[in-house]
């Protein structure tokens, strides 16, 4: 039985941090939290690809997460996470046909599982080793400030666009990050590439890396870029570029760009096409931990190689805690717009729920 | 209905529920304070002191540890953070990312007191000593002159600022013992002591102190030193800690989120000026040195 160079290593760190663990768990601090996200969704439109279905005005959970945190030393913490959703449920595995079934109910799955250490080999760093947030959209998803309400560009583009991306938010591997100084930070991760949601069946890993620069206060730059092998001849790349701006008090504004370069997607007469997208996003507050204003705008482009398949998406709305930061209201409207003439426009208004305790 | 209609509706409705917090936080003045435990109720007297004096100004003072003030000034969800460390190079990173230019302040100087229960014989420690003790090198009180007892250690937890200077500047950055018992504040360091004779523990001098101004009965404050050569000090030695003498004394910060505004910069004008600082003392702190002074000026402007 051969056991690949990533398994090793990833099976070393592990047991050397559970070790770690086990010494140190009298120290340990330890909490539970759980975030909730629902909807109330309406179609204010009829026609559009989305809103001709026949299922409107619905009441739907999208998320439950339910998080454990252990912080057992000075440098060691210990992070365990079950997600829950109703689309990525898988109800068996079958090992010898590498499939998996799925039914529509809201089911838990394993999102995290991962030891961190601060401070490992260089100052300033951080390990993860375990399954952990990849480094392909998290700092989107951070600056959006409103997963509740929306996926960022990356994550959302094949529910916009049906055109599938080999991204993940967590996967298993080594997560490794560090600051040089308040200008300069930077991450690599390596990874099985299989995702958090499907039994390990790739052969190749993947391998991330993310520069963060931080010229003057308030302005952020940041590149991406990861790299996948798909078999004996062909590639993938990701390439991101994001800027943020929190100058000004109160708002935040941000943008992100990105190309998918897979030799393996090519249109039907043979030719290599790339998936690209980029977004633009903001949010104001109004009142402290109370009231805040956000906006997107999203455009889609699934295949380069092909005209008239464009999407543009704009989401508005409200964040809204009257009652604490605890639950929050998040009334929000979601604009698209097709470049394709056939395809009508759809609005959805959505009154989304936040739950954190 | 076409989808500009269809789009006002929902519009209108968020623009509804809006409006009334735009003219309302424009008006707010409320000044937020948030962190450090062992400064809650020193910020908080003066504070009371300050709205007595100037009814406009109403000020809300939260503890949470010195890890929470801080997170809050990065985060620009309160107006001034109490805390007893420094700034961490992860947190001073965080906030140039987010455009924050915090603004730091000394207001007070505390001297951590080493206390024990009063029927242990152990009258002082060394700062080596005092290490030991913490990092669970030393477990019984034989050990450093007093009782055949075991050492009972009790502490704050890792969000705590004292937490922190004590790791620092005691442990030598070591880890604590695994068998340090981590309480939520000073107060709950102080029941713990009086009922534990092999207990030692370490809280702000300003917890020290029963309502008529005398240490509280059962406790025993430590004299320190800060090696073998040196002769050891009380934190209540007023004249040692002006010195320099006593080894366990740090400054008592606040920051801001960059310039304060006039209402803040007032607040901090009294704390650190003669009116506050007299609270300052009079709560069992101490009095902060000329070279802070100018500094505080320095971020005032």
């Amino acid at each position: 039985m051969s056991i690949d160079p990533l398994k090793k290593i990833l099976v070393f760190l592990f047991f050397i941090l559970l070790a770690l663990t086990t010494a140190r768990l009298g120290m340990a601090q330890q909490t539970f939290t759980t975030t909730i996200y629902f909807d109330y969704a309406t179609f204010l439109t009829k026609e559009g690809p989305i809103t001709s279905a026949a299922r409107n005005n619905f009441f739907a959970f999208r998320r439950a997460y339910f998080t454990y945190e252990n912080r057992i030393g000075e440098r060691l913490r210990f992070r365990f996470r079950y997600d829950a959703d109703n689309v990525s449920n898988i109800t068996a595995v079958d090992f010898k046909k590498q499939s998996t079934s799925r039914d529509g109910k809201l089911r838990p799955y394993m999102k995290h599982l991962y030891f961190e250490l601060a401070d490992f080999l260089i100052k300033n760093t951080r390990l993860r080793v375990g399954m952990a947030d990849t480094l392909t959209w998290k700092p989107a998803e951070d600056k959006w400030n409103y997963r509740s309400v929306a996926k960022t560009l990356v994550d959302i583009f094949r529910d916009v666009t049906g055109e599938s991306i080999d991204a993940t938010s967590a996967d298993l591997g080594i997560w490794y990050a560090g600051a040089l100084n308040k200008y300069a930070r930077w991450a690599f991760m390596i990874s099985n590439g299989s995702h958090y949601t499907r039994i390990e069946d790739d052969k190749y890993k993947k391998l991330m890396g993310q520069l963060h620069l931080v010229p003057i206060a308030g302005l952020s730059l940041i590149g991406y870029i990861d790299y996948e092998k798909q078999d004996a001849t062909a590639s993938a790349y990701t390439y991101k570029l994001e800027g943020y701006f929190e100058m000004v008090k109160n708002l935040s504004v941000g943008a992100e760009y990105f190309v998918y370069d897979n030799d393996l997607k090519m249109t039907q007469t043979e030719e290599k096409y790339n998936v690209s997208g980029f977004s633009v996003f903001g949010n104001y507050i109004v009142s402290r931990d109370i009231l805040a204003l956000f906006a997107r705008y999203d455009n889609y482009e699934p295949n380069n190689r092909v005209g008239n398949d464009k999407v543009n998406l704009v989401i508005a709305g409200v964040d809204w805690a009257p009652w604490g930061t605890t639950v929050k209201l998040q009334p929000n409207v979601w604009f698209y717009d097709y470049e394709d003439s056939a395809k009508k426009n759809d609005v959805v208004f959505q009154f989304t729920f936040f739950l954190s305790f | 209905m076409n989808v500009k209609k269809m789009l006002m509706i929902p519009l209108i409705g968020l623009g509804l529920i809006a409006s009334p917090y735009i003219g309302q936080a424009q008006k707010s003045k409320m000044i937020q304070i948030k962190g450090s435990d062992t400064m809650v109720n020193l910020v908080q007297i003066l504070a009371e002191e300050y709205m007595a004096k100037n009814p406009g100004t109403p000020i809300a003072v939260l503890g949470g540890g010195s890890s929470t003030g801080i997170s809050a000034i990065i985060n620009q969800t309160c107006d001034i953070a109490n805390h007893s460390r420094e700034w961490r190079q992860k947190e001073i990173d965080l906030a140039w990312e987010k455009g924050v230019k915090p603004r730091v302040f000394v207001i007070a100087v505390d001297c951590l007191s080493i206390i024990v229960n009063e029927k242990n014989t152990v009258e002082k420690l060394t700062i080596a000593e005092l290490g030991a003790i913490y990092r669970g090198e030393i477990k019984n009180w034989k050990a450093v002159g007093g009782p055949d007892n075991a050492v009972s250690l009790y502490g704050r937890q890792a969000n705590s600022g004292t937490y922190v200077f004590m790791q620092e500047h005691v442990l030598g950055n070591k880890n604590y013992s695994t068998d340090m018992m981590e309480m939520i504040g000073n107060a709950q360091i102080i029941e713990g002591i009086l009922v534990d004779e092999g207990g030692i523990g370490y809280v702000g001098v300003g917890y020290l102190f029963d309502k008529d101004g005398k240490i509280r009965r059962g406790l025993k404050v430590l004299n320190i030193a800060k090696d073998d050569k040196s002769p050891a000090f009380s934190p209540l030695d007023k004249a040692a800690v002006d010195r320099g003498d006593y080894p366990v004394a740090r400054p008592l910060y606040q920051a801001t989120t960059g310039k304060p505004s006039a209402a803040v910069a007032a607040f901090i004008a009294f704390e650190i000026g003669p009116e506050g600082q007299r609270i300052v003392e009079r709560e069992g702190f101490f009095t902060i040195a000329t070279k802070d002074k100018e500094q505080n000026e320095r971020n005032m402007r």
